[in-house]
């Protein structure tokens, strides 16, 4: 046995070295023989043979130096190699092959680079994604716990008790420790009050992350303790941005919410422990001021202990687990504890933003595809051309795997270094992408995501090369040295050769289909913020600045801390800024409402009293979806949207039991089918939720007093959405929106005297999302419009390039066809006949794919009954334009085909 | 009759490795060595030897480096490895036997088979 390995290993040795040395090994072999010969007739002299006779005596003895050097290869099993194998003359042609036909250099290379930009950024977003590795020293060790609620079918954050129990009993796991983020003011060194997202965080967080503060000390335990001084650790971002990077900070006192806080340290650039964060405060968290299962929500985090595995430290929380169910049954019977690989427990992407991304990576996929069998053509068409030249190096004695490999080279050649251009443009991507995606959301990503590509990225774009490669390089090679030496008597015979066969065919409607099909994906995706951005609002938006408001849940000591006082000191504290604001002289007007215009308005269903409505929509019958705002008296005063029926709110609208809603133009003719609505009454039917929903029961019935026009009232994808707006009660939770008008000029120069009214108002007042009216818009819809934006350029691209592919192709097709046509016409076939005769296949295959495509555009624009009149006229329009290239291409070449004389026809190659 | 004679197919292998187990030998040092060693009475097609020499190298059998000739030339030099010396050991066993089973076999008279 261990003969036999020893052997293979010396066997696979020798031929990795027969391969590596390559021609060395050839050379080696001269010189061993030659030495031979050499000594042999040294020794043939001095047995008194004369030196011209004792050399010819030595050959003969030898034999042939060729054959043994044959052998010789042979049993180093490099036979096979021969056939195969690369040299560096295959790149060199082909290096100068891509001189040589600059126009597919061009559209191959930069279709391919195109691909593997694209493949390879999504490649790397996608492994950031779905397996991040952390940057931190045994990154593989750090873990989340969590609670896992079998019942709810989500994690249970409630777990401070949990969090002591572990934190004191488990054994597998070290350093645990817990954290919750939340909104605080920070006024630091430069006096303006600016929102800042606080880990307030176990002091073992530096310790499970291994970090080391780069100036003063991180959080230790003794700051947790109940009653410590307030103290906090800053990050490197923090520290440049609100601290000029001062380098004596740390002891600084500075105010945190309302809390005089002093900075004890500042981490090192990077660090952004336990997702993103840059401020970090000790966690004073006791279970014994709250029952159990209630609480503060937690995030968990540890280190597995030394030694131990993370199944081990699955397999004790999962007994305290099974212990914890039979001690505490009302708070824990469902509960599943369980551990983690850290980044698993920071869900990323959800919802919507998930779909689209899943959406997009299919996109990703048909792309790389479509590019691929577009570089094939392009190889095969450029093979064909070449036939002559493979059938006589054939001839000559090249074999047949010689050739292929020939052709491998010179398709590797052009891939790879459209690929290393891709890879570069990839790099760049990654790092627009990370950049864009935290501009739009207003979040930095998790600390683990980095805009540089892994090697995996590399890797996979080298396999995507190689793969590249054999598809353009060896598939069209294969076809082409098919039968060589039938048809190296035919081409003696003066006959041309090869044809497009089946299989190209095929690829070529293929392509035809796709590149018809693909921009619908685009298209669906592009709908909704096209008409986002359509949504016209009837007032001034330049002239309207606004900003979120919310007020920090810690109060003021000695206040109530129940959660109504916190909504209704948030309210009182929101309007007192309001009438600040209205005191300024630059301002017209404020308002205040928890959705402003252009803002996403999710729709509820709603249904109407019984006075006669439009019909419903059948795919969602029983009520009519529409969106509301919850908004304050003088909203349509202030935005001047005249009301257009009925009346605005008035003051005694403000009070609780009131039940009146204003509806907009869209709900008139939407929902009551162009009806008189003052008077009429709508509510939520049982279990629609809603603003106005009454839970199980149908909500209370709410008249309309008043119609105004549409204002951007919208969700997403249709700009004219039935709305309603109600006052906005005292009760109202949520952050609210305040729109300010600003009397001439530009309203983004207010915004810095927003912050410090806001800041007179009440310092812990947090200010944030402040834009200008005209480009305001939700988080949602601006990452929509971004891939849209990313997918119009990427669909536009593919598609230039598929049709210069198709272009190139089919006047080949047709130019191999000069031959035959110089032939009909010299015959007298007419000039009506050839043009048909030659039209026929190009247009059997355009048509054809123009059909598949429309089969793929219907399954991918999610049926016919979407299809507006708009849509229908652009798809048409479209198609057309298709059909013209590949006609245009058809008909260039054959112009000047049946223009060349047919004696010249003849002697055109093929 | 001529005084030598050629080698049997597969026996050229065991002389090499003969050859190199009695110390280290360029191409031709080996075909010397042979002859010496076989009394002058074993011809060997010259060239053939390198084909095989390389196929034992391929095997791990013998290994080579370069070194100097006697007469001052660049030559690789061919020396048995243990993976050789064991497969030297088998081979001269299983050679003998057969020698010996092949002579006993030629001497057999005839009255030995009544």
């Amino acid at each position: 046995m261990v003969r036999m390995i020893s052997g293979l290993v010396a066997r696979t040795c020798s031929l990795w070295r027969g391969i590596r040395r390559g021609d060395g090994l050839l050379a080696e072999m001269d010189e061993e023989f030659r030495l031979h010969l050499e000594l042999r007739t040294e020794d043939l002299t001095r047995s008194g043979l004369p030196p011209e006779e004792a050399r010819r005596q030595a050959r003969i003895e030898f034999g042939s130096t060729e054959r043994y050097k044959d052998e010789g290869r042979e049993s180093r099993g490099l036979r096979h190699f021969d056939d195969v194998r690369m040299s560096w003359l295959d790149v060199k042609l082909g290096v100068r092959m891509l001189v040589k036909y600059p126009g597919l250099t061009l559209t191959g290379g930069l279709a391919f680079a195109f691909a593997i930009w694209v493949a390879a950024a999504a490649f790397e977003f996608a492994g950031q994604v779905l397996s991040p590795r952390l940057p931190l020293p045994d990154a593989d060790r750090v873990v989340a716990l969590e609670s896992w609620d079998a019942a709810a079918s989500s994690a249970e954050p409630r777990v401070l008790h949990d969090f002591a129990a572990w934190r004191a009993g488990l054994k597998s796991v070290a350093e645990l420790g817990a954290y919750r983020l939340a909104q605080r003011n920070l006024i630091a060194s430069d006096g303006e009050p600016r929102p800042a997202e606080v880990a307030e965080i176990s002091a073992s967080a530096f310790r499970v992350a291994l970090a080391r503060p780069r100036l003063g000390r991180a959080l230790g335990d003794a700051d947790e303790r109940p009653g410590a001084p307030a103290v906090a650790v800053i990050g490197h971002d923090l520290w440049q941005a609100r601290f000029g990077g001062d380098p004596n900070v740390v002891g600084r006192v500075v105010q945190l919410g309302r809390t005089p806080t002093t900075v004890v340290g500042v981490m090192p650039e990077g660090f952004a422990f336990p997702v993103a964060q840059s401020l970090w405060v000790p966690l004073r968290l006791s279970p014994l001021d709250y029952p159990r299962g209630e609480g503060p929500a937690l995030r968990l985090f540890a280190r597995l202990a030394p030694g131990a595995s993370l199944a081990e430290a699955q397999a004790e929380l999962t007994t305290w687990g099974r212990r914890a169910a039979a001690d505490f049954p009302s708070t824990h019977q469902y509960l599943r504890p369980r551990v983690m690989p850290y980044a698993q427990s920071v869900a990323l992407i959800s919802g919507s933003e998930l779909f689209v991304t899943r959406a997009s990576y299919g996109f990703f996929v048909m792309l790389v595809v479509l590019i691929c069998g577009n570089v094939a053509l392009l190889m095969f068409a450029r093979a064909a051309t070449r036939e002559g030249e493979i059938i006589i190096r054939n001839a000559l004695g090249a074999s047949r795997g010689r050739i292929v490999g020939q052709l491998f080279a010179e398709a590797l050649v052009l891939l790879g270094v459209a690929a290393a251009a891709g890879l570069w443009a990839a790099g760049l991507g990654v790092r627009l992408l990370v950049h864009a995606i935290e501009a739009n959301s207003g979040q930095r990503l998790p600390f683990w995501f980095h805009a540089d590509l892994s090697p995996w990225t590399v890797l996979y774009a080298v396999g995507l090369t190689v793969l590249g490669a054999a598809v353009a390089g060896v598939l069209p090679a294969l076809k082409v040295t098919r039968g060589l030496q039938a048809r190296l008597r035919q081409a003696a015979a003066g006959a041309g050769g090869l044809r497009f066969g089946g299989i190209w065919t095929a690829v070529i409607v293929a392509q035809i289909a796709v590149t018809l099909g693909f921009p619908v994906v685009a298209f669906n995706v592009a709908r909704d913020a096209v008409n986002t951005r359509a949504m016209v609002a009837d007032f001034p938006a330049t002239e309207f600045l606004s900003a979120r408001i919310a007020l920090d849940r810690e109060p003021p000591p000695g206040a109530d801390t129940s959660f109504a006082a916190f909504v209704a000191r948030q309210q009182a504290t929101v309007r007192e800024l309001a009438r600040r604001l209205r005191a300024e002289p630059a301002v017209v007007g404020v308002t205040l409402a928890n959705r402003l215009p252009r803002m996403d308005h999710p729709p509820y269903m709603i249904e109407v009293d019984s006075g006669g409505a439009a019909p419903e929509h059948p795919g969602f019958p029983g009520g009519y979806r529409t969106s509301s705002a919850t908004v304050d008296a003088d909203y349509f005063h202030v935005l001047g949207a005249p009301v257009r029926a009925g009346r605005a709110f008035h003051a005694g609208d403000f009070a609780p039991d009131s039940r009146v809603v204003i509806v907009n133009e869209s709900f008139v003719r939407l929902v009551l089918g162009g009806r008189n609505p003052i008077g009429r009454r709508l509510r939520h039917p049982s279990g629609a939720g809603g603003p106005l929903s009454g839970g199980v029961e149908p909500g209370p019935w709410h008249e309309i007093v008043g119609v105004v026009p549409d204002l951007g009232m919208s969700k997403a994808t249709d700009p004219k959405v039935a709305g309603f707006y109600q006052p906005l009660a005292a009760d109202v939770a949520g952050p609210l929106h305040v729109a300010v008008h600003v009397r001439g000029g530009d309203a983004a120069a207010f915004a810095p005297r927003l912050r410090a009214v806001a800041a007179a108002a009440d310092p812990t007042l947090r200010v944030d999302a402040v834009a200008r009216m005209d480009t305001l818009s939700d988080p949602a819809i601006q990452f929509s419009t971004f891939w849209v934006r990313l997918l119009a350029v990427v669909s536009a691209v593919a598609m230039l390039l598929s049709m210069a592919g198709i272009y190139a192709v089919m006047s080949f097709t047709v130019a191999r066809r000069t031959r035959e046509i110089g032939i009909r016409v010299a015959l007298g076939a007419s000039r009506r006949r050839v043009v048909a005769a030659v039209f026929a296949r190009p247009l059997a295959q355009v048509g054809l794919g123009a059909v598949a495509g429309g089969v793929l555009t219907v399954l991918l624009g999610g049926g016919v009954e979407q299809a507006t009149p708009g849509a229908l006229v652009g798809a048409l329009v479209y198609t057309v334009l298709m059909l013209g290239v590949c006609l245009l291409a058809c008909i260039v070449p054959t112009r000047r085909a049946l223009q060349v004389q047919p004696t010249e026809a003849l002697r055109a190659d093929g | 009759m001529n005084d030598q004679v050629g080698v049997l197919p597969g026996t050229l292998d065991l002389l090499i490795l003969k050859a190199t187990s009695l110390g280290k030998l360029h191409g031709y040092g080996v075909l010397l060595r042979i002859e010496q060693i076989s009394g002058g009475a074993l011809h060997i097609q010259q060239g053939a030897l390198y084909p095989a020499l390389y196929r034992l190298e391929h095997q791990g059998l013998i290994e080579s480096e370069w070194g100097v000739s006697e007469n001052n030339r660049k030559a690789k030099f061919y020396r048995l490895t243990a993976a050789g010396r064991q497969r030297l050991g088998q081979e001269t066993a299983s050679w003998n036997y057969l020698a010996k089973a092949i002579a006993l076999a030629l001497s057999a008279a005839p009255q030995e088979i009544r």
